[in-house]
């Protein structure tokens, strides 16, 4: 698939942003490292609505006719991408809600509970986030647990990296979320792992069952057209398996082995230290979901001469 | 009802008339416009619902070559309508006919790649979603004459290798086409259920040549006059 | 969910009937409009041609008449500007008409034939042809020289109709059905129609052919023969078929000449012809009476084999005798010719078996009384279900007059003509063989001044005496057409004209004319050659090109337009009266004598006139007899006038439908004022549906002939008999051989090409360009195909079939090009004897191993067609031709001949030998470029990036 600039940032940046209010919460609810200040909690709070909004907004950029883009909410029964259209909007008040009185630290147990429906709506929203790729039967690479999975556990670790930098920041106490982070970097990576493991594996439709001719070698001699079409450009974009190698390794290094060598060094982690693991994580994560669009193989190509999805 | 068309892999000689005929009727059908890109420069491109492509199915000398047009199968189990969120995309109920409302659509490309067949084209222009409508603006038309009351793609094609009927029907010809010639679906393990029905090509019957083994004559036959008048 | 649906709103809509342009086959099109604006194309479900369907370029149709390529205003070519450079300006039609027809007097009043008016694939022969022999000029011919001339002449000499457009396969009846090179053809809906139906009754479908596409994806059986083999394939069938007995004695003996008498006195002037009575009618050995009588005749029993001595002491042969004597040759053995087909000798056998299962086994017996010529009653009618039919595959070859005879062999010997379930005839054929008509030849009609010529420009020799050529043997038409070079090229040889008109070979000529046809370009061989021939200027006459005036009459602004001093600009078909008439290529079926119209649709818009009434003024403007009064006044008003009154003989005018004062009579009556009225209130067709009786057999179906003689299809009721031996080709032969008593050739090569391609019974010789190429230097044969969804290098213009094509590629083999290192999309140089070209490879696996091919007239010329320049087409697409030459490679000693048929001048595009290479690193883009096309001054209109075409004028979205 073609890895679109606008639905990469969105991924990344929204899931940043409701796996930072997630976190954000908990600490808050646990009072994790003794609990941020209540101006802090709240700017980051702020941060992570802001990185939700901007995501949701360059996800409409996408959009060929945004006039319509209000109908998106319509179909929230059958639809994943309504559904995390009515999740992400439902979101806002309550997190701005509980924000607010996080700013004035007022009113606990209502913001606690605020926070909640916020938190239970971020999950929705993410969940629905991969559901949007997971239901597709069409793309194998996405047609797996392991999508909605991912969207979770990588938003919740890039959150955790920026509620690190935060505490850092303000000089709280960082070893409760540095084992957060830790926690979430590990289940990120076996996570991707696993699904790096799985997707390699030769599986699904073939240009025999797409085409009905299951007894011989079938090679496409002629897609109609001399030059690309909406499908061409939209399904046929490919990435050769040593890039896809070189990709992977880069996710690794610079979402994982990097800050997990920053967390692991020995010393405390200074601010800048724990910065550079945030961009170094948010990097590895930017790779990550262009070669999760890149990857996938969407089974149209079949018809264009594939031989596998 | 059901309905949706079959193509004969068997006879279909790859001459794109559908296609074109295709684009002809809907240019200027409930969905045209239907753009097209750098019409006279360098790489022409443009919206259509039905493409022919052209595959070759083993190797030389005992290749076969088939031509395959595709466009949208109407589904039963559409994925491109559940995922769409805006409800532009739908089923119709009473004849499984699967539409784009272009006053509805964002144009978001979700249900594009919900489907497996390529049979959905944005126009960067409108902005919205297109397909195949089944042409439901002419089979429903009580104003053409009954027998033209069929999809444009099925009333041009030179090699009659589309059919176009009600798929629910066990006694549609094209019900039983699908039935006497093996129709098949494409992809059927995705489980869309599509359809359209793709009949497969015919083997011929051994022609019998006698009882006569290759180069084994003994001796070229003395050819003698008889009597045939006129 | 269930929206109303909104269908069209019918009111501001009406539909009018009308033929398709977008190619030769001239399907019946029911055209919707909207306001006057072109809402869709669909077929007419009663036309006999097309029966409801639609192709791809006619349902395209829409995107021509909106082209921006289209001519606009009539054009002269800048003064002081160079030819070819594509700088125009303005004139008007008065001054244009003005200018050209005062040319035309000042030729004609001196010597017509320094005018050469050569013609495309026009639907309009007969009025073009009509219109040259007015003038008096010989130089005249359509485009036949190139498509199908082997096809046409072949059949005509040997079974009275033809391929290509004058017979059909009976798809009704046919079991067992074998296609010969062909891709499309002008039967496009029709074969594909046809197919469907053979293949839904059960029917084998073979393809004889080296690619397998389109057709032949289709076929039961994919036969990848070599390119330029079918001769020998198909003789080895023959072979098989004699060898095993396995042929239609009765229709042999009925309707061939197979037991006529042929003269054997080697050495002498009668040797090869037959033996006659007094009359001229030719001879037969009776087994009842033993005794010789007319082969003509009825009421005889004509011995098939055997030699006879006639009563002046002559020795005589069977024709048959003749050919089992050579067929039965080992040499034609499935074994022997299985390496040089490319085909098993397996294949080859067991082929013929089942075409001879098929045709003796499997008949077909149709309960219909029918009366032959010679009165006896038939109660039934007996087909042959073996159908067969072939184009330019066969034709495109230097050897393809021969192959396509060796193939009515096979027809003959299955008994497999005319009847139910085989290859039939197209009303107005069949004709007598060769139809009873000759070229113009007489030298002093043809230098008269002022005078029209005694006959049409084209014809069917029988004989050297029939020639075009002056006292010395020296060509009279500047395409060297029925010269000792081509003695049966009955379309001409356009392919010729502008390599001989620039030679001044055999002479220099003023005026060329050119209608519809692309010979800067797609349609010429060596097109960079025939680009700088048509720049070149005349030594002699400084400032004078070596073709002094051009003219171009194009709708659309072809490459050829480019190269015009004068620009005529036609009409499109939507916006003109046209007229597909029997006295042409007819578009009857086998059931049905039929022909059509067109009629203005759409409003042209433009300052633009059809070149039909352009000829008919020039015709009144230089006072033509056949459009001249008595009185000197002019005869016809304009185009539809001249239509419905010009009558060819008593009864006999260019449209057969409703003809007599009210419209009554049907073929043959007199003219009718309200002809046109007529066809248009049905449909703008008409056809003639032949009762069952006069259906088939009707080279000898007396009702048919009779009927067939009415209507001037032909000249009296008598037998057409099949000529498995062909004593024209015997005389020219013998004048080869310097044994006629009568004209011969001097030119030595003249003398041993007709002794040895004038064989009068089929043969097969090796291509004439691969004689003189080396085979091992040159390994690859190199083709072209016609795509179906687009005609030559018009329809490039076409924004919807330009989205399917853009770019042509050379096809190979796929195991042969990974042999030698080439893989998909790799760019390659081809290399002929001729020149190079560059161009990017595709690699498949239906192609036979030695062949390359590619689709023709892709590539194009920078600025052309109204297409940006940087078009794929342009900078990707290429043409094979700058391959081609249309000379043979040069010998020794020998004067420069054409590339063609040796015997009907046909161009040979497909003998082409090739060799391939790898372009080096960073070589890419097609090779050669050529200059850009300059815009016209008429041509302002933007090329906008996105197009939105709707012809509804309300209800948008
Ligand atoms: N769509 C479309 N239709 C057309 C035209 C067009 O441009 N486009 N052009 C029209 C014109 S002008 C003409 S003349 C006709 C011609 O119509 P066709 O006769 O169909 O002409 P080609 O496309 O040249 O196809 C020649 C076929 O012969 C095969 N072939 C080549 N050499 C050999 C050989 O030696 N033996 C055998 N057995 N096969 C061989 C080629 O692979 C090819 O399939 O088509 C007409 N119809
Ligand atoms: N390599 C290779 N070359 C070939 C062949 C091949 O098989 N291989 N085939 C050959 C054969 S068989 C043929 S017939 C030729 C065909 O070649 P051409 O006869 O050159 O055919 P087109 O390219 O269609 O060009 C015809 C011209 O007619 C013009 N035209 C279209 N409509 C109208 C109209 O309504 N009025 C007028 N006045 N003009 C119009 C077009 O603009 C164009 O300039 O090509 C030959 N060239
Ligand atoms: S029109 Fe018919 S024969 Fe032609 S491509 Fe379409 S389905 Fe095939
Ligand atoms: S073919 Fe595609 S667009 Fe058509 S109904 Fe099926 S899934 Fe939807
Ligand atoms: S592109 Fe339009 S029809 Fe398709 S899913 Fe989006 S809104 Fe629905
Ligand atoms: S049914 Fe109508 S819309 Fe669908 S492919 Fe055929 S012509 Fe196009
Ligand atoms: S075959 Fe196609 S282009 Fe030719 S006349 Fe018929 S519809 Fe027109
Ligand atoms: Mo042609």
């Amino acid at each position: 698939m073609h890895p679109a600039f606008s639905v990469i940032f969105f991924t990344v940046a929204s899931g940043t942003g409701f796996g930072l209010f997630v976190l954000l919460y908990m600490a808050d609810l646990f009072r994790l490292g003794g609990g941020l200040p209540a101006h802090a909690s709240a700017l980051t709070g702020l941060l992570a609505v802001a990185l939700v909004g901007g995501g949701l907004l360059s996800s409409t950029f996408h959009l060929a006719n945004p006039k319509n883009a209000w109908r998106a909410f319509t179909r929230w029964r059958t639809s994943w991408l309504a559904r995390e259209g009515v999740f992400a909007v439902a979101f806002f008040p309550f997190a701005l809600a509980y924000i607010a009185l996080a700013w004035f630290d007022a009113a606990r147990d209502v913001r606690l509970m605020l926070g909640f429906f916020a938190c239970v709506l971020a999950w929705a929203t993410l969940f629905s986030t991969g559901m949007i790729y997971a239901c597709l039967k069409t793309i194998r690479q996405w047609n797996t647990p392991l999508v909605p999975a991912a969207y979770l556990v990588l938003g919740h670790f890039s959150g955790a990296m920026l509620l690190l930098v935060v505490t850092l920041a303000v000089g709280a106490s960082s070893t409760a979320y540095e084992s957060l982070v830790m926690a979430l970097l590990l289940a990120a990576a076996v996570l991707k792992a696993t699904y790096y493991f799985w997707v390699g594996r030769p599986y699904g439709s073939t240009i025999n069952t797409a085409t009905g001719f299951t007894r011989a070698r079938v090679r496409l001699l002629d897609t109609g057209h001399t030059h690309d079409t909406f499908l061409t450009r939209e399904f046929g974009f490919r990435v050769g398996s040593a890039q896809r190698f070189w990709l992977k390794a880069a996710f690794f290094l610079f979402a994982v082995a990097v800050p997990a060598a920053m967390l692991t060094q020995g010393q405390a982690l200074s601010l800048g230290a724990g910065l550079g693991a945030a961009v170094s994580a948010i990097l590895g994560m930017g790779v990550e979901r262009w070669l999760f669009f890149a990857e996938a193989r969407h089974v149209v190509n079949l018809f264009h001469g594939a031989q596998r999805t | 009802m059901r309905l949706g068309l079959v193509i004969d892999l068997d006879v279909c000689v790859g001459c794109h008339a559908c296609a074109v005929a295709c684009k002809e009727w809907n240019a200027s059908g409930t969905t045209g416009p239907l753009s097209d890109y750098q019409p006279y420069g360098a790489e022409p491109s443009g919206v259509w619902f039905n493409r022919i492509r052209h595959y070759e199915v083993g190797e030389y000398p005992d290749s076969k070559t088939v031509n395959f047009p595709m466009s949208c199968m109407h589904c039963e189990d559409a994925d491109c309508v559940t995922v769409c969120p805006t409800g532009a995309s739908y089923k119709r109920t009473g004849d499984g006919i699967v539409l784009v409302d272009q006053n509805r659509c964002m144009g978001c490309n979700y249900c594009a790649w919900a489907c497996p067949y390529g049979a959905r084209e944005l126009d960067r222009s409108s902005g919205t979603m297109k397909k195949c409508t089944l042409c439901v603006d002419r089979i429903y038309d009580q104003a053409l004459p009954v027998e033209e009351r069929q999809p444009a793609c099925v009333l041009t094609c030179p090699a009659h290798a589309r059919m176009f009927g009600d798929l629910d029907d066990p006694q549609s010809a094209v019900s039983m086409a699908v039935r006497e010639r093996g129709g098949y679906q494409l992809l059927p393990e995705l489980g869309y259920n599509p359809t359209n029905h793709y009949l497969p090509p015919r083997k011929h019957k051994p022609i019998p040549t006698g009882e006569v083994v290759y180069g084994a004559w003994a001796k070229v036959k003395k050819l003698v006059n008889r009597v045939v008048k006129r | 969910m269930n929206a109303q649906v909104k269908v069209e709103n019918h009111a501001r809509q009406e539909i009018r009937y009308s033929t398709c342009y977008m190619c030769a086959c001239r399907c019946g099109i029911k055209v919707t409009l909207e306001q006057g604006k072109v809402r869709f194309i669909q077929g007419t479900r009663n036309h006999p041609t097309n029966q409801g369907v639609l192709c791809a370029k006619g349902s395209a149709g829409i995107m021509k008449q909106y082209s921006l390529a289209k001519l606009s205003q009539p054009l002269i070519r800048k003064p002081g500007s160079e030819r070819g450079d594509g700088e125009f300006e303005v004139i008007s039609w008065e001054q244009a008409l003005d200018m050209l027809a005062e040319r035309l007097q000042e030729i004609r009043a001196t010597d017509p034939s320094k005018l050469a008016f050569f013609t495309g694939r026009d639907q309009m022969q007969a009025l073009t042809g009509l219109w040259a022999q007015q003038f008096g000029t010989p130089n005249w011919s359509a485009h036949g020289g190139f498509c199908s001339v082997n096809m046409a002449v072949a059949g005509l000499y040997s079974i009275g109709f033809s391929f290509w457009e004058f017979g059909a396969p009976d798809w009704d009846y046919a079991k067992y059905f074998v296609l010969w090179g062909v891709a499309e053809d002008h039967s496009s809906n029709p074969i594909k129609i046809g197919l469907e139906k053979l293949k839904r009754g059960g029917g084998k479908f073979v393809s004889v052919n080296p690619v397998r596409t389109g057709y032949s994806a289709i076929a039961d059986e994919w036969v990848p023969i070599k390119p330029g083999m079918d001769g020998l394939f198909a003789l080895s069938i023959v072979h098989v078929l004699l060898t095993r007995e396995l042929f239609d004695y009765e229709f042999l003996a009925r309707y061939t000449n197979a037991p006529w008498l042929v003269i054997d006195r080697p050495g002498h002037s009668s040797h090869g012809l037959f033996l006659r009575d007094e009359g001229g009618s030719p001879l037969i050995w009776d087994m009842e009476r033993e005794t010789f009588a007319n082969g003509m005749g009825g009421d005889i029993a004509p011995a098939m084999f055997g030699e006879y001595v006639a009563p002046d002491g002559t020795k005589v042969k069977t024709v048959f005798s003749l050919a089992v004597e050579r067929y039965l040759d080992e040499r034609y053995a499935p074994a022997h010719v299985a390496a040089a087909c490319g085909v098993p000798a397996e294949t080859i056998e067991r082929l013929a078996l089942e075409m001879a299962h098929v045709a003796l086994k499997e008949a077909v017996e149709l309960p219909i009384e029918w009366t032959d010529v010679w009165g006896h009653k038939h109660d039934k009618v007996i087909g042959r279900p073996v159908a067969m039919y072939a184009m330019r595959g066969i034709s495109a070859h230097s050897n393809g007059f021969h192959a396509c005879r060796a193939i009515h062999l096979i027809q003959m010997l299955l008994g497999a003509l005319d009847g139910p379930g085989n290859f039939r005839a197209r009303a107005p054929y069949p004709k007598p063989i060769p139809p009873h008509q000759l070229p113009e030849n007489n030298p002093d009609i043809i230098n008269a001044a002022n005078t029209a010529l005694s006959r049409p420009p084209l014809g069917f020799p029988t004989r050297p005496e029939d020639l075009v050529v002056d006292e010395f043997g020296n060509p009279l038409r500047i395409d060297k057409a029925y010269s000792w070079e081509a003695p049966f090229s009955a379309h001409g040889l356009m392919h010729m004209v502008i390599t001989n008109a620039t030679n001044h070979d055999p002479y220099a000529i003023d005026t060329l004319i050119l209608f519809m046809a692309n010979m800067a370009w797609n349609s010429s061989m060596n097109t960079k050659n025939i680009q700088d021939m048509l720049r070149e200027k005349d030594p002699e006459e400084p400032g004078q090109h070596k073709i002094p005036f051009l003219v171009v009459v194009d709708a659309f602004h072809s490459e050829m337009v480019n190269f015009a001093d004068l620009v005529l600009p036609d009409t499109t078909y939507l916006e003109r009266h046209d007229c597909i008439s029997l006295l042409d290529r007819p578009i009857s079926e086998p059931d049905a004598a039929a022909d059509a119209i067109r009629y203005p649709l759409v409003e042209a818009g433009r300052d633009v006139r059809p070149w039909q009434e352009i000829l008919v003024e020039l015709a009144s403007r230089l006072k033509f007899p056949a459009f001249t009064n008595a009185d000197g006044t002019r005869k016809f008003k304009n185009y539809p006038d001249f239509i419905i009154n010009y009558q060819r003989s008593p009864g006999v005018g260019f449209l057969a439908g409703w003809r007599g004062k009210n419209g009554e009579s049907s073929l043959y009556g007199e003219p009718n004022p309200k002809q046109w009225e007529k066809y248009i209130e049905n449909q703008s067709f008409f056809a003639h549906h032949w009762p069952d009786g006069q259906k088939y057999m009707r080279y000898v179906n007396r009702g048919y002939l009779e009927e067939a003689a009415k209507a001037g299809f032909v000249g009296k009721v008598e037998p057409i008999i099949m000529q498995v031996y062909s004593e024209p080709m015997q005389k020219f032969r013998l004048a080869g051989q310097g044994l006629y008593a009568g004209p011969q050739p001097k030119d030595p090569a003249d003398r041993e090409r007709l002794s040895k391609y004038f064989d009068p019974l089929p043969m097969w010789y090796e291509p004439l360009e691969q004689q003189r190429v080396n085979g091992e230097e040159y390994p690859f044969f190199a083709l072209t195909q016609r795509p179906m969804f687009m005609y030559h290098s018009w329809d490039s213009q076409n924004v919807w079939l330009r989205q399917i094509m853009a770019q042509n590629y050379l096809y190979m083999n796929a195991g042969r090009a990974a042999s030698m290192g080439i893989e998909d999309y790799d760019w390659v140089w081809v290399e002929s004897h001729n020149g190079r070209i560059r161009c990017q490879v595709k690699t498949m696996e239906g192609t036979q191993e030695d062949t390359v091919w590619t689709w023709n007239a892709i590539g194009k010329q920078k600025g052309a067609w109204g297409l940006k320049p940087d078009a794929s087409e342009a900078a990707k697409g290429f043409l094979l031709n700058h391959l081609i030459s249309e000379l043979l490679p040069e010998k020794q000693g020998e004067r420069r001949i054409t590339n063609s048929d040796p015997v009907s001048g046909q161009a040979a595009w497909f003998d082409l030998r090739v060799k391939i290479y790898k372009a080096a690193e960073g070589e890419s883009g097609s090779w050669p470029q050529f200059a850009e096309v300059r815009r016209l001054p008429t041509d302002r209109a933007a090329r906008p990036d996105v197009l939105r075409y709707d012809a509804r004028t309300q209800e948008k979205h």
